[in-house]
């Protein structure tokens, strides 16, 4: 094992005028050892397409994550999936990334286009083995993974954006591979660049796209802890067992609250500095402590991070507001859904006075669903998450 | 003269961000952006009071309405 991750993301627009999307992609960890990728594409749109896509990526990820054979996998599905009517046969293409130990990836691709791989900032045109599975023609690759992979799983809707109307062939592989060579260096995570391929996408189909459009992105990277303080301890005698926890671990460190920060700061004998900046309407200044890498308000940020969380694993509309402003929520995004990989919540359980204001819209149960909820959406995001009570 | 403005999160719903712009923009209509400081902390323990100022270490209670007053009586007029 190394101390390299999977940061896994993507998103799917469907074919237009159609509810169901035809394009199904399943992500399965079968130990903290194995994840499997599965990116299918049904035959057609719509209802039909959904279900064929949604079998063939079950099915292949729940096998796969087994140990069971390729040529068994392949054989399953074939046998399962109900035939088409109108064209007599049962077909899905699929994308399947096999990742053991961190350190290779299996790519096997039938049908689908093919990944896109990128390293070191550009292109990287990976060998490939043509076998036969039944009658179908599957390419097999393994790669040896380096930091910084990115590998771009797509259905072919993106290479068909614009087909007639912006282009006349379509969106070439060249170009989706020059345009996303530019956007990799800039730091965005697998979820935001799969947003922002396929939105490309759904531009160049006039917001009507004439297929179902998936991206799913995989980058590998290092794992990066990260530590979040938030709320004062309920027994005023654990506020130094607490800092020295918090201030003890690896990775950077982020305090939210204001009675927080006084505490963090009177432990580390520093000023606390607030600055009077007010970067967003809604969300109240940082401010500073030397060796605190952000201090923040508490609850008003953390309910602005929480809801652009919930954002972010549904549609991610919002990552151009957090991904670019320099308000204390968008900054605890960033760090938080961008940077780290392993995230710990250091919650105290103080009930602030000031907050049993009945005029007030904060409440003690708020506060502590915030940490749930938020902790929730960060696992959802493939996060591994602890949280310490005190 | 130090005037600290809390931005905490109860002083911040009460207003506390209309309190400090206000402040700004008397503190430069006046031309006193050499003698007076304004910075901002995180809570000064006297929520109920929000929004809770300071005056060189001095308590007040201002809501947003009663910014300029309390500019008025409070700062100019001892600055002048």
């Amino acid at each position: 094992m190394n101390d390299l991750c999977a940061d896994i993301g993507y998103k799917s627009i469907n074919h237009y005028g159609e509810q169901l999307c035809g394009d199904h992609v399943d992500v399965v960890e079968s130990n903290e050892k194995t994840t499997i990728i599965v990116l299918a594409d049904g035959l057609g749109s719509g209802v039909k397409a959904s279900i064929l896509s949604t079998l063939t990526s079950k099915i292949i990820s729940t096998m796969m994550a087994e140990g069971i054979p390729l040529e068994e996998c392949v054989a399953t599905i074939a046998a399962t999936l109900p035939v088409c009517s109108v064209r007599g046969v049962a077909y899905s293409t699929f994308t399947i990334v096999h990742i053991k130990n961190n350190e290779t990836a299996e790519l096997i691709q039938y049908d689908n286009p093919h990944i896109i791989m990128i390293r070191d900032g550009s292109n990287y045109d990976y060998a490939k083995t043509e076998m036969n599975i039944g009658g179908k023609k599957i390419y097999k690759s393994v790669i040896k993974l380096c930091e910084e992979d990115t590998f771009i799983l797509m259905s072919d809707g993106c290479p068909h954006a614009g087909i007639g109307t912006s282009y006349n062939f379509g969106w070439k592989r060249e170009e989706i591979i020059s345009f996303m060579e530019m956007l990799i260096p800039v730091g965005y995570t697998a979820k935001t660049l799969s947003t922002i391929l396929v939105d490309e996408c759904n531009k160049l189909y006039n917001d009507r796209p004439g297929d179902d459009t998936t991206a799913c992105v995989v980058k590998i990277r290092k794992r990066e802890p990260m530590n979040l303080l938030f709320g004062p301890p309920s027994n005023r005698d654990d506020c130094d067992r607490m800092m020295s926890l918090f201030f003890s671990k690896e990775g950077k460190h982020i305090v939210c609250g204001g009675t927080t920060s006084s505490i963090a700061a009177k432990y580390l004998g520093k000023p606390l500095r607030a600055s009077l900046e007010f970067e967003s309407p809604e969300v109240p200044p940082i401010a500073y402590i030397d060796g605190v890498d952000l201090v923040t308000e508490g609850v008003i940020t953390i309910n602005k991070v929480l809801s652009y969380a919930k954002d972010y694993l549904v549609g991610n509309e919002s990552y151009e507001e957090w991904s670019m402003k320099r308000d204390g929520a968008s900054l605890i995004c960033r760090l938080l859904f961008e940077e780290a990989t392993d995230i710990n919540f250091y919650v105290g359980r103080a009930i602030n006075p000031a907050h049993q204001n009945p005029d007030l819209p904060i409440r003690f149960s708020i506060k502590m669903n915030l940490v749930e909820e938020l902790s929730e959406c960060l696992r959802k995001m493939g996060k591994r998450i602890k949280v310490s009570y005190f | 003269m130090k005037v600290t403005v809390c931005i905490g999160s109860s002083c911040h719903i009460k207003g506390s961000r209309q309190v400090v712009e206000q402040l700004q923009d008397l503190v430069r209509e006046n031309n006193l952006g050499e003698k007076v400081e304004l910075s901002g902390t995180f809570c000064m323990g006297k929520c109920q009071q929000g929004v809770c100022v300071s005056v060189d270490e001095e308590f007040y209670s201002v809501t947003p309405d009663s910014v300029k007053n309390f500019f008025e009586e409070n700062i100019l007029s001892v600055l002048k």
